[in-house]
């Protein structure tokens, strides 16, 4: 019989040391670099003998049958973390030992960043350091100054209708969609997480193509967002996060400019998950993505034949090259409306009827054609 | 009391489930086998006498090898109703037996001298969860029903995985046993070795991977292992059963814990080098190519946690090396 090494071969002793090699810096991609200060990425050591086991909480409890999201009344804030708490983790995580470290970006962050780390740190799988999409709390935390920045000063981002959002339990937010690259999603992200208090993670809905990107479907991973399948959908909802979707699809980043806040057809599926999982659904207006980077011809046979959603020509692309990708410096307004609450008028079941769904999402999509129509005067 | 037999009972995974077994009140006996020479742990000469447990050599892909163990006394004496088969699960090719690969002859045998022997009642078997087809994304969450890879170029080890899963339909729908299918991912062992994997387990060296892709990878502890194969065992449900940790990590630190260096490659070379070297005879330790090198995956493990009341456990290690959550 050959003997083989016996990390990889079981029939060898597992007894026999291994030696340690060097890490090796060929192929790690950026993102993995970004996640590095985890010492959970580091090599781990057996636990000592005797020591207790850490027992999991049950994931994914059964949805309610009541609508869960609860909407903060205008003016109010919370005065609790609590009801943020992730659904893994409760009183038998390990007692805090010491006081954690501050690095610099604790100082450019500041206070609300603090609670906002602690919002991304209430996702992710004990132990792992990674939520089962890919989430990483530090790379959320790393890229975060980055779009602050953004959002703060190069798209001056203003924003309201933050009451109606809920403080706790699962929501939709369905919104519009423009501007070839996804900063709407982005800025809307940022808003919730600087609005709300305590901050809440949003976690936007992307298109499988985005998952055929190299290092691109790495960094949507880190930072929370989720391929839009309809079990990942309903994982979401059950875990109450507020999921984020844009129900025109890869149809709303290759709008011209001649359509430009003219919403086009809406998928339906985000009302059938919103039904099944009792979520109300939140109209999202975003008002200057279709500005940002406005396609004045989608080539489509191109796009086609280069398996990609849209070949755009744009006032800058291609003449300027890749730098004519950059977004302009339009001002960005987001305007959050009032609640749709069909799952306390319709029964989980009614998710079965395909006329009613499409119904329901043809009246979402006119409730949110006209608070983007209002939100532009 | 149930009376088990253990296949590659000298493998670390193996090892750990005899142990366990013995000191379930509930299994009256365990017969070990394997090729390997007794090991010292099973060695009833230097030590004398383990109550409860026996050891016997035997080649599960010969039949001749297989007929003797299920005729010796040492089978007939154990009186086996229980057979727990961990397949085969290291990268390293080893040569194909009558034209099939190892591991799915190793299982044909074995099904085929169950029924034979009359004795057998339930026949409980580690599949892979990379059987599964993946599609573009982190974000496949896996349940039992969901499709298998029936690529014509699925790589030959994750082929071999399926023929396994295949194979067990018959009994699982048939009989004449009770049959029991779990479907592992990453195996995760307490020093850090990776089974079950085919990126990164194995002989060391290196690691294909695709540039500018780290799929996630769902993680099961060995524990967690050694515990489902008792729920297994101890349950009345037969089926095909998703089993894992709650854990799932990027491959890259799972290749870093495994101590592989990994070689990313641009997607469209991954072919062509896992080809070249699988000619050139180093497939022992280059990655397979196939879509796990690209998209990642979760099981949905409700079946498994419902039926056999497998309860995943956070790996303690993992929790150990958790920075402490900010306070105030």
């Amino acid at each position: 019989m050959s003997r083989l090494h016996p990390r990889g071969n079981h029939q060898d002793s597992p007894n026999e040391p291994v030696p340690r090699r060097r890490k090796n810096a060929l192929g790690r991609d950026p993102f993995e670099e970004l996640a590095s200060p985890d010492s959970a990425t580091d090599g781990f050591t057996p636990l000592p003998s005797g020591t207790e086991p850490f027992v999991e909480p049950p994931l994914n409890p059964e949805p309610a049958t009541q609508p869960r999201a609860k909407t903060r009344p205008p003016g109010e804030r919370s005065q609790t973390s609590e009801s943020n708490d992730a659904p893994m983790t409760d009183e038998s995580t390990p007692p805090v030992s010491a006081e954690p470290s501050r690095g610099w970006l604790d100082f450019l962050l500041g206070e609300r960043e603090e609670n906002l780390q602690k919002a991304f740190e209430s996702l992710v799988d004990a132990g792992t350091r990674y939520d089962r999409y890919g989430f990483s709390p530090t790379v959320a935390k790393q890229s975060f100054p980055f779009f602050r920045t953004l959002y703060d000063y190069y798209f001056r981002v203003s924003s309201e209708g933050h009451e109606h959002l809920p403080v706790d339990g699962s929501a939709v937010l369905c919104a519009n969609h423009g501007g070839l690259l996804p900063f709407d999603a982005a800025m809307g992200i940022v808003d919730v997480a600087l609005h709300m208090d305590p901050p809440r993670v949003v976690r936007t809905i992307v298109d499988r193509w985005v998952g055929t990107l190299p290092w691109v479907n790495i960094f949507y991973a880190r930072v929370g967002q989720v391929i839009g399948t309809r079990k990942n959908f309903t994982d979401l909802l059950r875990d109450d996060q507020l999921v984020l979707v844009f129900p025109e699809g890869m149809d709303g980043i290759r709008k011209t400019i001649r359509q430009r806040y003219q919403l086009q057809e809406f998928r339906v599926g985000f009302v059938e998950q919103a039904l099944r999982n009792r979520a109300p659904i939140i109209p999202v207006a975003f008002v200057g993505n279709d500005d940002q980077m406005p396609i004045l011809y989608d080539i489509k046979p191109l796009a086609r034949r280069l398996g990609i959603p849209v070949a755009p020509i744009t006032p800058t692309f291609p003449l300027l090259g890749p730098l004519g990708l950059l977004p302009y410096p339009v001002s960005y307004k987001i305007v959050y409306g009032e609640p749709l609450r069909f799952e306390e008028q319709f029964e989980p079941d009614a998710a079965d009827d395909p006329k009613l769904v499409a119904t329901l999402a043809g009246q979402v999509r006119e409730t949110v054609q006209k608070l983007l129509d209002r939100s532009r005067k | 009391m149930t009376r088990v037999l253990v296949t590659h009972a000298d493998s670390p995974i193996g090892r750990r489930i005899v142990k366990t077994l013995r000191s379930d009140d509930s299994v009256e006996s365990v017969l070990a086998v394997s090729q390997a020479p007794t090991p010292p742990e099973f060695d009833n000469r230097s030590r004398g006498p383990i109550p409860g447990l026996s050891y016997q050599r035997a080649d599960l892909a010969k039949p001749r090898s297989m007929r003797r163990l299920f005729r010796s006394p040492t089978f007939e004496s154990a009186r086996v109703d229980t057979v727990l088969h961990i397949p085969w699960h290291g990268l390293a090719p080893l040569p194909p037996v009558s034209g099939l690969p190892r591991r799915t002859a190793e299982l044909r045998l074995l099904l085929k001298s169950c029924r034979e022997a009359g004795t057998v009642e339930n026949f409980v078997c580690l599949g892979s969860a990379f059987v599964y087809q993946l599609l573009p994304g982190n974000a496949n969450r896996l349940d039992e029903g969901s499709e298998l890879d029936f690529d014509p170029d699925v790589g030959p080890d994750i082929r071999s995985w399926i023929d396994c899963d295949m194979m067990l339909h018959e009994p699982l729908n048939r009989g004449p046993f009770r049959t029991v299918l779990l479907r592992v991912p990453s195996v995760v062992s307490d020093d850090g070795s990776v089974y079950f994997n085919p990126s990164v387990s194995g002989r060391p060296g290196p690691r294909l991977r695709a540039l500018g892709f780290d799929p996630m990878s769902a993680i099961l502890t060995e524990k967690d292992l050694t515990q489902a194969l008792l729920c297994a065992i101890h349950s009345r449900e037969s089926g095909i059963f998703n089993v894992a940790g709650r854990g799932a990590i990027p491959l890259s630190q799972l290749a870093r814990w495994n101590q592989c260096r990994s070689l990313a490659v641009p997607p469209a070379l991954l072919g062509w080098m896992s080809s070249g070297a699988r000619m050139l005879g180093n497939s022992a330790s280059l990655s397979e190519e196939g879509p796990h090198l690209r998209y990642g995956f979760t099981l949905d493990t409700t079946r498994a946690e419902r039926d056999l009341f497998f309860r995943p456990s956070v790996p303690n290690e993992l929790v150990r090396q958790m920075p402490p959550p900010a306070t105030g």
